[in-house]
């Protein structure tokens, strides 16, 4: 029989820029495994989310389509170069309108994307920035929860993208796991919520909710 | 392995539990377990909830004076025997007692093991320890799970007897569970048998509704159109009976089906999803195969209701059609369990050993066809027994009461010979006969009835058997309540 699962498309944005080097991307990895992992035993994700990877260091790519999680394949993630989060944004908007299904009278259109980004910094690439953060706001395409991680984040540039941003304290492999745990709760919780819209999930201990 | 702690429940008991890094979270509580993991114990979120006194209240009426899995005697239900708690006991992971220290918070009893994946259950996934929660095996996810893990149609029905069974219980003390869903009724094909769960949010009489949202394709239409009202607006609808009800019928359609009652082809809000999944599922929600409305209706819809059988396509057509919006008319627990119990006397086997399905509801013998997989049955392999019960008072006169289609080695039970008697948490589940296809010959075989007889009006004591020829009739047992069956053959 036909399918009528709407699909809840997920993006993680990843810098990969130079900072991230040694224990934080590997930490990095560790996280996207066990995300993949945790909402692979989850029946109601399994069914409903696809996920897809964009890093970004001195430029922003698409590393794993919007791929449903039992065909995903973790991406190979390196660190290295600036931190261009504007050109990451204006990918994201990119793979929004190609991958996303659109809502139409004949056809039953995919859940408002979740978005998660992560960086350790602040974007080296300010005008495509700026440019991409009003286009993101423009078209409201999707529901974005940013993450600062570690000190020299800077909180007043993920503030312009979204106001779901929250702040970890450190790059250790404790704190990121958590990250990533939070993660797969939010994405568990708006997979069989009655509107998926932006996590509701209280952000992990010892992080905090930028206001 | 985590830290040992130690919890006190409010009788003073003493209970250990590991403390782990990242404990399983649900929606309100987060879980430990004890040592030899018989057990969990569960803490609140918000710690709002826990400073709750209607929480609390609740909590206390649910472990006692409402708690189907304790006797009368030890604190449980009125009237509930020793026998019906240890039935339900298996039935419910029903919370056991209120933890004081460390913080407010429950124990109950963990999942029994057959409702936790074993490794090999998917070649696709590593599901070892992960809990059986419906939606594993009613929606495509069942395309990883080794065909072993599934079960048959017989055991979907069985499930769903035991599901109806479950709630029609708390129904009938007057409890709702609140979030009947995929998630919180966990199921193992293959024995047939389901756990429902998450049971610390009951709507308990005398007390406000517990503050649960649900989960999206199992609230009633009528809750979710209210959703955005505060919680005690008078015009908001709260979980109940009734919406139990809803949840119900749609888990029954699933188990058995396959697929969502309402998820079909029609679009309600071309611009939004959100809209649209709001409209589809609450006011404007259509069952697939409504009769007259075909504007939701899948144009590849294989089996429809009507191959399950007249009683069961009469409380799909009261759930779905007359009662989608008036929730009044949605068909009790009660009815699901006894059309439920009258459907598996009818199933059959299906005779093509490749049909994953393998039993069907015979109920057509015009047109006997799997609708599962099209495989046609051999006539001299229809046997069927018309149970009729005597009339009080008025002798020699019978009514209708059942019909068993036969297979061989099919067990009969007290239920299919004594009037007035149901496969309930109170029956007797001793074979008393059992059916039996030798060399080309159909019989019934007396396993330990008294006063049975047979065709030609002998006695058939136990260890003997009765022939089942076309058109004879014979008595079950004896005594007032024995019923007397007529046999027909070959449809």
């Amino acid at each position: 029989m036909a399918d009528y699962t709407r699909r809840l498309p997920v993006y993680l944005l990843l810098d990969c820029s130079g900072s991230m080097t040694g224990e934080p991307i590997e930490a990095v990895r560790q996280g996207v495994k066990a995300l993949l992992s945790e909402l692979r035993g989850d029946p109601q994700a399994l069914e409903t989310a696809y996920l897809s990877v964009i890093t970004f260091d001195s430029h922003a790519r698409q590393v794993i389509p919007l791929t449903e999680l039992v065909l995903f394949k973790e991406p190979e993630l390196n660190a290295g170069g600036a931190t261009a989060l504007g050109e990451a944004l204006r990918v994201l908007i990119n793979c929004v309108n190609s991958e996303v299904r659109r809502s139409s009278p004949t056809q039953k259109g995919d859940w408002r994307p979740l978005v998660f980004i992560l960086t350790d910094g602040s974007p080296t690439d300010i005008e495509e920035f700026h440019l991409a953060v009003r286009e993101l706001k423009r078209i409201r395409a999707a529901n974005i929860i940013a993450c600062a991680a570690g000190s020299k984040a800077d909180t007043s540039y993920l503030k312009q993208i979204t106001d779901h941003v929250i702040m970890m304290n450190t790059l250790s492999a404790g704190d990121m796991a958590q990250f990533f745990e939070w993660v797969s709760g939010s994405i568990k919780m708006s997979s069989r919520r009655i509107d998926p819209g932006a996590a509701e999930m209280p952000p992990p201990q010892g992080f905090v909710v930028v206001p | 392995m985590g830290r040992i702690a130690e919890a006190t429940l409010t009788d003073g008991r003493k209970i250990q539990y590991v403390i782990t890094d990242n404990p399983p979270r649900g929606g309100m509580k987060y879980t430990y377990f004890t040592p030899d993991r018989s057990r969990v114990v569960q803490f609140f979120l918000h710690p709002s909830d826990a400073r709750d006194p209607d929480v609390r209240k609740r909590l206390e009426a649910i472990i006692g004076a409402y708690n189907p899995t304790l006797s009368e005697e030890e604190g449980g239900a009125r009237g509930n025997s020793a026998s019906m708690a240890a039935y339900f006991s298996r039935k419910f992971c029903w919370p056991e007692a209120i933890v004081r220290t460390p913080e407010f918070g429950i124990v109950c009893p963990a999942y029994p093991a057959n409702f936790l994946f074993r490794s090999g259950a998917s070649n696709t996934l590593e599901l070892r320890g992960i809990d059986k929660r419906s939606s594993w095996f009613t929606t495509r996810n069942r395309r990883f799970l080794q065909p072993g893990e599934l079960g048959n149609f017989r055991n979907m029905v069985e499930l769903s007897i035991c599901l109806a069974r479950s709630v029609r219980r708390m129904h009938q003390a007057g409890l709702a569970h609140s979030d009947l869903s995929c998630n919180n009724v966990l199921i193992d094909p293959q024995t047939g048998s389901c756990v429902v769960i998450d049971i610390d949010s009951l709507v308990v009489p005398g007390i406000f509704p517990p503050k649960v949202v649900g989960t999206r394709g199992y609230i009633a239409p009528e809750v979710l159109e209210t959703i955005d009202l505060p919680r005690k607006d008078p015009g908001r609808n709260l979980p109940c009976v009734y919406t139990d009800l809803h949840a119900l019928a749609v888990l029954i359609y699933e188990y058995l089906l396959l697929r969502h009652p309402l998820f079909g082809p029609k679009i309600h809000a071309p611009d939004s999803s959100e809209m649209d999944d709001f409209l589809a599922l609450g006011p404007r929600a259509l069952f697939i195969e409504d009769p007259k409305d075909h504007s939701n209706r899948p144009d590849d819809l294989e089996m429809t209701i009507k191959d399950l059988g007249p009683a069961l396509e009469e409380l799909f057509l009261r759930a779905f059609v007359d009662g989608l919006h008036h929730p009044e008319e949605r068909p009790a627990a009660m009815e699901w369990e006894k059309a439920l119990v009258k459907t598996l006397d009818l199933l059959h086997p299906c005779e093509d050993q490749d049909c994953a399905a393998q039993w069907f509801v015979l109920h057509d013998t015009n047109h006997p066809v799997c609708p599962f997989c099209g495989g046609p049955v051999r006539r001299e392999n229809i046997v069927r027994l018309h149970l009729k019960s005597p009339l009080r008072g008025r002798e020699g006169q019978w009514a209708g009461a059942g019909v068993v289609n036969l297979y061989d080695n099919m067990p009969l039970f007290p239920w299919h010979v004594l009037a007035n008697t149901f496969p309930d948490e109170k029956a007797d589940w001793n074979m008393v006969a059992f059916a039996c296809h030798s060399r080309g010959r159909w019989l019934l075989v007396n396993h330990s009835l008294q006063g049975m007889t047979a065709p030609n009006g002998g006695l058939v004591p136990p260890g003997r058997a009765a022939p089942l020829e076309n058109g004879a009739v014979f008595r079950a047992c004896g005594g007032e309540k024995g019923l007397l069956i007529e046999v027909s053959r070959g449809g």
